[in-house]
């Protein structure tokens, strides 16, 4: 990678300030680049016929300029908010587009965003709601599908072989993306939620190869890190996409320390593996059927969906819980309820938030995630 | 409530067959009761999920929880329910009907009884769940949500909606088994829980009644192209009514019969829904605000008539295979085929992606000449889309007049009679100009 000699971090907080600026490099020097949405695009297809996946992004706090003729204020704002940057001409360097069928917000943008914007390529995937066992025969299918649809696309066969060597590079992404959310475990962690969250938005902007040799550089540098000696609260942060440093740098400017997370952008993309061991494709709709976001039904109440929420809080040592959701976002809003119930449940507080996106009141809620961390505070006292 | 808020909030309808339905309604929730109180099984259930045939073939009684909510926004008894489930947490732009279920429920496990002067008596308490992925979000996530309010146990079903794009042959036979194997988890679910056995020859009688009734309201519908119109949208916002919640009862059957001969006649007779129609309108995308139906009276004093419709469509036309005498393999090709007409036929014209078609198709179809949108606030499945189509209507309808008009489904908070009114002013001048210099 060009800039491998500077320190990770740095290279980290560059490429999060400036996403598109190495995929757009790639396309330049004719690598194909193709955006996605969601956790649930199996990536590893597109690293097997060695095009660049770059996850789409929206911008907090960038007014809405085109997209209002298109898209409904009351549409998803992540949504309007990668929409309207698309308009405005910042994914004009991606091949294509996939959209998965998550959610009702991406199930409908997807026909928009081909009428519009007339991407080269463009595919809609049907990721079912249920994971019943028919459901992830029938997700292989749609996974398999999307790999040829591909294939014809940029005139490359991607064989067992290539596809198992990706899920070898995607995994190998997720123990070392892992092994760095360890140095969090410590009293104070390592390194900072922001640092964390421009390492993840910096690593959906560039090849998996090169994200696993900056993954490598930041944990080495982090590791020679003394800790600080101040305790602060510890958070972590549960909702749907994040792709912007702003509120958990507003929770550690205000005295806390973000030390893990629940989110689309965060452990939800990576903490399970994929296991090739009943063949590729089938370990990829297993791997991202099994994503926890609320958009997938699991069964049960919520001691069991959400105890893996339980043993992050255990294994982090988390004292409370930020619950973001993005206004208009059925799924999780759902959830989000029951969420609070069950954290509570295991004598954590609980700082609900509701964000427009668009609009950010980021800096309405300082106040707010003050009270919260004095809470915090005081039950440790 | 409130008596201030007491006041008629329904529309004018046209014909006698929709003077029937709040009759219907009644019974149908007081037969729901009955069941209860008989120890039968109750199931919550959403509408268009294709497992209806199932659940009477095993005598499953079924209970329509989001047309519950509308009946409650009808009634402008939505709001209590509302508050309630925003003080247990939820989000006040969730989608409405959920937002009315899930606080209509709390209420209930909070009283241990049914709250106090529940419209038509309420929703007796389930046995089962029935949760569907088609339509939105809200259509499984929602029950999943009663979980902190009671232990009912849950299905939850795929319901696949094709991609607009998709490899139709190429999708069909995987995306019908999936579909089946979907049904089948239902039937031994119910199984289950209900202790009984399917019986596939009733399964089958009763499949093929439900196509025939479908076969009937399709032949009453399509007689609203006549001109004048027969029946306004007005009607049809309740004309859907026995369909929708009441598919196997043994009248509906008959009560498309009757409604085809009413309109056959009214046709044959040139009664329209007024006496001089001068525009035809669409009622296109988005759910109607059932708190306040009586706004599309309004139109009326202009002149103006619903003449179509593409909210509570009819399903598409579906012709048997003799050859498939499973019933499960017949629901799950009817899906499949349903749910990827209008792609199919939108693919075929050239990319129309399938919102769009089906408001195409209804403006040629029924000679339309303006169209009105709801945006609902509380309903993001039905409104995202709503400028996208009219972009795309006037791709081949340059000077077509689209009124979105802004309120919600149940919450009457969110609606303004003079500023729909006055939007409405506008938008017949605009009919006006259009219809002038179209001829």
């Amino acid at each position: 990678m060009a800039k491998i000699a500077q320190r990770g971090l740095t290279t980290a907080q560059e490429l999060y300030e400036r996403r598109r600026a190495r995929a757009e490099d790639l396309s330049r020097k004719g690598k194909r680049v193709i955006g996605y949405f969601c956790s649930y695009t199996p990536v590893e297809i597109f690293t097997a016929l060695d095009i660049v996946p770059y996850r789409i992004q929206g911008k907090v706090g960038r007014p809405i300029e085109q997209a209002g003729q298109y898209l409904e204020t009351i549409v998803c704002p992540y949504v309007r908010s990668c929409f309207d940057l698309a308009l405005s001409g910042e994914y004009d360097f991606l091949a294509g587009v996939v959209i998965p069928h998550t959610c009702d917000a991406m199930h409908r943008v997807y026909d928009i965003w081909k009428y519009y914007l007339k991407p080269p390529y463009s595919y809609s995937l049907y990721v079912p709601h249920m994971t019943h066992p028919a459901s992830y025969e029938f997700f292989q299918k749609e996974i398999t599908n999307l790999k040829e649809s591909l294939e014809l696309f940029v005139n490359r066969h991607a064989s067992e072989t290539d596809i198992l060597e990706a899920i070898q590079l995607h995994n190998r992404s997720r123990v070392l993306l892992r092994e760095l959310y360890k140095l969090r475990k410590s009293d104070p962690p390592l390194i900072s939620g922001t640092e964390v969250m421009q390492v993840l938005v910096a690593g959906m902007t560039i090849p998996v190869q090169e994200f696993n040799e900056l993954l490598w550089d930041v944990i080495t540098e982090v590791r020679e890190r003394k800790p600080d000696a101040e305790r602060k609260p510890r958070l972590l942060i549960s909702g749907s996409e994040v792709d912007d440093d702003d509120l958990i740098r507003l929770a550690e400017e205000s005295g806390a320390n973000v030390v893990m997370d629940d989110l689309c952008t965060g452990s939800r993309s990576f903490w399970q593996d994929v296991d090739p061991s009943r063949g590729a494709l089938a370990g990829l709709a297993e791997r991202y059927l099994g994503i926890t976001c609320p958009r997938t039904y699991r069964p049960g109440k919520a001691p069991q969906r959400f105890s893996y929420l339980g043993d992050f809080i255990r294994e982090w040592n988390v004292q409370g819980v930020m619950l973001y959701t993005i206004r208009f976002c059925d799924t999780y809003q759902l959830d989000a309820p029951e969420m609070k119930d069950y954290i509570q449940s295991l004598g954590l507080p609980v700082l609900y938030l509701e964000d427009t996106y668009i609009t950010s009141p980021v800096g309405q809620w300082k106040t707010r995630v003050e009270a919260f961390l004095e809470t915090i505070e005081s039950r440790r006292e | 409530m409130a008596e201030e808020t007491k006041q008629k909030t329904s529309s004018a309808k046209s014909t006698e067959s929709a003077g029937k339905i709040r009759h219907i309604v009644k019974r149908m929730y007081k037969k729901a009761q009955q069941a209860k109180e008989e120890n039968r099984k109750v199931a919550y259930c959403m509408v268009m999920c294709n497992y209806e045939e199932i659940l009477e073939a095993l005598d499953v009684v079924q209970v329509y929880t989001e047309n519950y909510a509308g009946l409650c926004a009808v009634k402008r008894e939505a709001e209590q329910y509302m508050k309630k489930a925003q003080a247990e947490g939820y989000s006040d732009v969730l989608c409405g009907y959920a937002q009315v279920g899930i606080g209509f429920d709390a209420w209930r496990h909070e009283l241990g009884a049914m709250p106090p002067d529940a419209p038509d008596g309420g929703m007796p308490e389930p046995d089962v769940l029935l949760g569907c992925s088609m339509g939105c979000d809200p259509r499984w996530k929602w029950y999943q949500a009663l979980g902190r309010y009671k232990n009912t146990p849950i299905y939850n079903m795929e319901v696949l909606m094709p991609p607009s794009d998709a490899d139709f042959d190429a999708i069909k036979e995987y995306y019908v088994r999936y579909m089946a194997e979907e049904l089948r988890g239902l039937i031994a679910f119910l199984e289950k829980h209900t202790g009984k056995k399917m019986d596939y020859d009733r399964l089958t009688a009763i499949v093929k009644q439900v196509e025939e009734t479908r076969l009937w309201w399709r032949k009453a519908y399509d007689l609203r192209r006549a001109i004048p119109c027969p029946m306004s949208t007005q009607d049809h916002f309740v004309i859907f009514v026995p369909h929708h919640m009441l598919l196997t009862d043994s009248m509906t059957l008959d009560f498309y019969k009757g409604l085809y001969e009413e309109l056959k006649q009214r046709v044959d007779n040139k009664i329209g829904v007024i006496d001089e129609e001068k525009y035809r309108l669409l009622w296109g995308v988005g759910l109607p605000p059932w708190h306040s139906m009586y706004i599309l009276d309004y139109f009326q004093t202009f002149g103006a008539v619903f003449a179509a419709e593409t909210a509570y469509m009819i399903p598409e036309p579906f012709e048997m295979p003799p050859d498939i005498t499973d019933p499960v393999e017949l629901i799950a090709l009817r899906a499949y085929e349903r749910n990827s007409a209008l792609q199919r036929r939108g693919k075929e014209a050239g990319d129309v992606p399938p919102l769009a078609q089906a408001h195409l198709e209804r403006i040629r179809d029924f000679s339309i000449e303006g169209v009105v949108m709801h945006v609902t606030r509380s309903c993001r499945a039905a409104t995202m889309g709503q400028i996208f189509t009219r972009n795309v209507i006037r791709d081949y309808y340059p000077r077509m007049p689209v009124m979105f008009m802004e309120s919600d489904i149940v919450d009457v908070e969110s609606y303004s009679e003079a500023d729909t009114k006055n939007q409405i002013d506008a938008f017949m001048e605009m009919m006006d100009a259009y219809k002038k210099s179209s001829t």
